[in-house]
């Protein structure tokens, strides 16, 4: 096994044409995923990590991984059947909660890593009903409604940060006043770090009726108003499968996590964790 | 300019309703009127404005014309008036401005929402509508989360614990105690209080206001009617109104509330007196820390002092300058949403004609005010009342 280095939450080991990236929680010696993580969530991260070193122009995914939310969170743009040319990386999925971004025909071969959390098989059987439950086409509103078209026109803001830059600083999230004026609003994506000005965790009673179904087993969700490091200020929920340090002053990163699921798709955005410095 | 009176007001008793909405309206609206003891029909009501958000989804198009078909209101022009917990404050504000345009002589605001016959998970659902949907909620955020985040910032900014909003709720229980219209007319001790049920940390139970039924309603008249129809009219001096950032994270201080402050000024000024002149003040304590905030941003106690006002009961009934709600606030009294803007209302009514008849009358009240908050301060409007005009 390798010493893993850790990613917005995830084992990650990044070679020159292969991301290797998986879930640090396991269950009777499989690899799960955490209580609000899935492919989707984990090539994202991946994606990112990428990023830091160098372009992506295209990426295909496999059945099951939502590609139109991983390009709202990278900018990078989904290979579909139509285009010519072959996708420049491919996600590729293993059985267990470890994925692969490959450069495309690139030779995989999957690394050990040595972090293994063990979750309670009881919580993570109960939170994987809760998750089919709330994914059931049947399971419409009781919940605050945002329906696809709505999360589709703010997806840059919320799942890559995308503000606008204003005379006296970055506005995020975006505010429509320039098609007011008939203006045009430059674009930029803030860090995904900042600092705790306030927090609360809510009890499973008090708990949005959209988190209704895991709040119980999560004991209650926890909220933090964060003053990004690039000025604005934002409302995340906590991870689900961390204990955040909840000071004043506290550092956290934002991470792509799931936030909720109704009438059969899930609503992706950024969490925030803990870090550290 | 023509003056604006309050000439009758009337509420049904705020908590688990046994009536529908019909109903609720119907008997707020017959205690209004009949509170008017001079020359009046309801035929005189050329207008009448109702703030609801219509809880629950039952009645939410055309709210006001089924409310008002039953309350002997046929025929007139009526109109649903929404801005979340706010609505009846503004609700008042219109009828207010419908007397002063010279449109209108008689006009009714009033409020209604039915809370507590929907299932727990739709009831969770509706108590969250009017935050900023697309990223508060997203965010895990209802309104006590909203308001607790609000309060930790406080602690954090000034002299202030989680003490000073547990003498906030042993006051306006106590208050709530004595007043035969709230939702929870039982004192709380201090022990109790601070050691409530964590619903939204550092919020407990006894932060919260409950969720109540309730309907009130409140006629307004101009000067050259009013006298003909009381001697004893309560005066509406000034009103004030304004909005603020809907999210929380997108306003520069969540310690304070720009709308209230910029409301307040514009009544003040219009009523000619500032907050060392306010008898009784009936403020929108949703939650315990929206009442400190209140009294600072209302000018009763200074920026950053409120925790110290409510630490020293300045606020507890005849004890200071300026008692602060005496009906028992929402916590106590209750908050039908819709309805406790003018239910504001009717209490100031009863204060300043001196007809409480129990030891929460403000002792020789002369003027009032009432501040109604919609959301997390999205919305809100002031009204300042005086027993001369």
């Amino acid at each position: 096994m390798m010493p893993a280095m850790v990613w917005m939450g995830y084992l990650i080991d990044a070679l020159d044409d292969f991301t290797v990236i998986q879930s640090p929680f396991t269950m009777e010696g499989i690899r799960v995923f955490g209580a609000d993580s899935d492919a989707t969530t984990l090539a994202v991260a991946a994606v990112l990590h990428r990023l830091q070193r160098e372009t992506i122009n295209s990426i295909s995914v496999p059945e099951g991984v939502d590609g139109l939310s991983i390009a709202l969170a990278t900018g990078v743009a989904m290979h579909t059947e139509e285009m010519e040319d072959e996708a420049e990386w491919d996600v590729l999925m293993s059985e267990e909660a470890t994925l692969v971004l490959a450069r495309h025909g690139a030779d995989v071969h999957l690394t050990a890593m040595d972090v293994e959390i063990e979750v309670d098989a009881g919580f993570y059987h109960a939170m994987e009903r809760a998750w089919d439950q709330e994914l059931s086409v049947t399971h419409v509103s009781q919940g605050a409604y945002v329906s696809r078209a709505q999360y589709e026109e703010a997806g840059t803001s919320r799942l890559s940060l995308t503000g606008q830059l204003a005379e006296d600083g970055p506005v995020w999230p975006p505010r429509f006043n320039h098609l007011v004026d008939s203006t045009s609003v430059p674009e930029r994506t803030l860090q995904r770090t900042g600092t705790i000005q306030t927090w609360t965790t809510l009890s499973a009673a008090g708990a949005p009726s959209e988190f209704s179904l895991r709040a119980p087993l999560l004991g209650g969700i926890s909220t933090v108003l964060l003053r990004l490091d690039d000025g604005p200020n934002g409302v995340f929920l906590t991870v689900d499968d961390e204990d955040p340090v909840f000071a004043m002053d506290s550092r956290m990163e934002l991470v792509f996590r799931r936030l909720y699921a109704q009438e059969g798709f899930i609503r992706y955005g950024l969490k925030a964790r803990s870090v550290s410095g | 300019m023509v003056d604006v009176a309050v000439v009758g007001a009337g509420q049904t008793k705020y908590g688990n309703h046994p009536s529908g909405l019909k109903a609720m309206w119907a008997e707020a609206a017959s205690k209004a009127f009949s509170s008017i003891d001079g020359d009046f029909k309801p035929e005189m009501i050329d207008e009448a404005f109702i703030g609801t958000i219509a809880f629950g989804g039952a009645q939410l198009g055309n709210t006001a014309a089924l409310l008002t078909e039953h309350s002997g209101m046929d025929g007139i022009a009526v109109r649903r008036v929404e801005n979340a917990c706010a609505s009846s404050g503004f609700a008042l504000r219109d009828a207010w401005m419908a007397i002063k345009s010279g449109q209108a002589d008689v006009v009714v605001a009033g409020g209604i929402e039915k809370m507590n016959d929907l299932t727990p998970e739709r009831k969770r659902y509706w108590l969250g509508v009017s935050g900023d949907t697309e990223w508060e909620r997203l965010a895990g955020l209802t309104f006590p989360g909203t308001y607790a985040l609000m309060a930790r910032r406080y602690f954090h900014e000034h002299d202030s614990t989680h003490d000073d909003l547990v003498h906030v709720s042993v006051k306006n229980h106590h208050h709530g105690s004595m007043n035969p219209q709230a939702h929870i007319q039982k004192e709380v001790s201090f022990e109790k209080a601070a050691g409530g049920f964590m619903v939204a940390d550092p919020l407990t139970l006894y932060d919260c206001c409950p969720t109540s039924d309730g309907a009130s309603c409140v006629v307004l008249a101009a000067d050259h009617v009013a006298r003909r129809m009381t001697d004893t009219p309560v005066w509406i001096r000034g009103s004030g109104a304004a909005s603020d950032r809907l999210a929380l994270h997108d306003r520069p201080s969540i310690t304070q509330l720009k709308a209230t402050q910029t409301a307040s000024t514009k009544a003040y000024a219009m009523a000619g007196l500032d907050a060392t002149q306010i008898d009784l003040a009936e403020v929108h304590d949703c939650f315990t820390i929206a009442e400190v905030i209140a009294t600072e941003d209302l000018g009763f106690a200074p920026r950053g002092a409120g925790g110290q006002f409510a630490r020293e009961q300045q606020g507890s009934v005849n004890q200071g300058n300026t008692t602060i709600n005496a009906s028992g606030g929402l916590k106590s009294k209750g908050h039908p949403l819709g309805a406790t803007g003018t239910g504001q209302v009717v209490e100031v009514f009863k204060q300043l004609r001196h007809e409480v008849g129990t030891s929460r009358q403000v002792r020789d009240a002369e003027t009032a005010l009432t501040h109604n908050v919609g959301g997390s301060g999205a919305t809100c409007a002031v009204h300042v009342f005086g027993r001369e005009r």
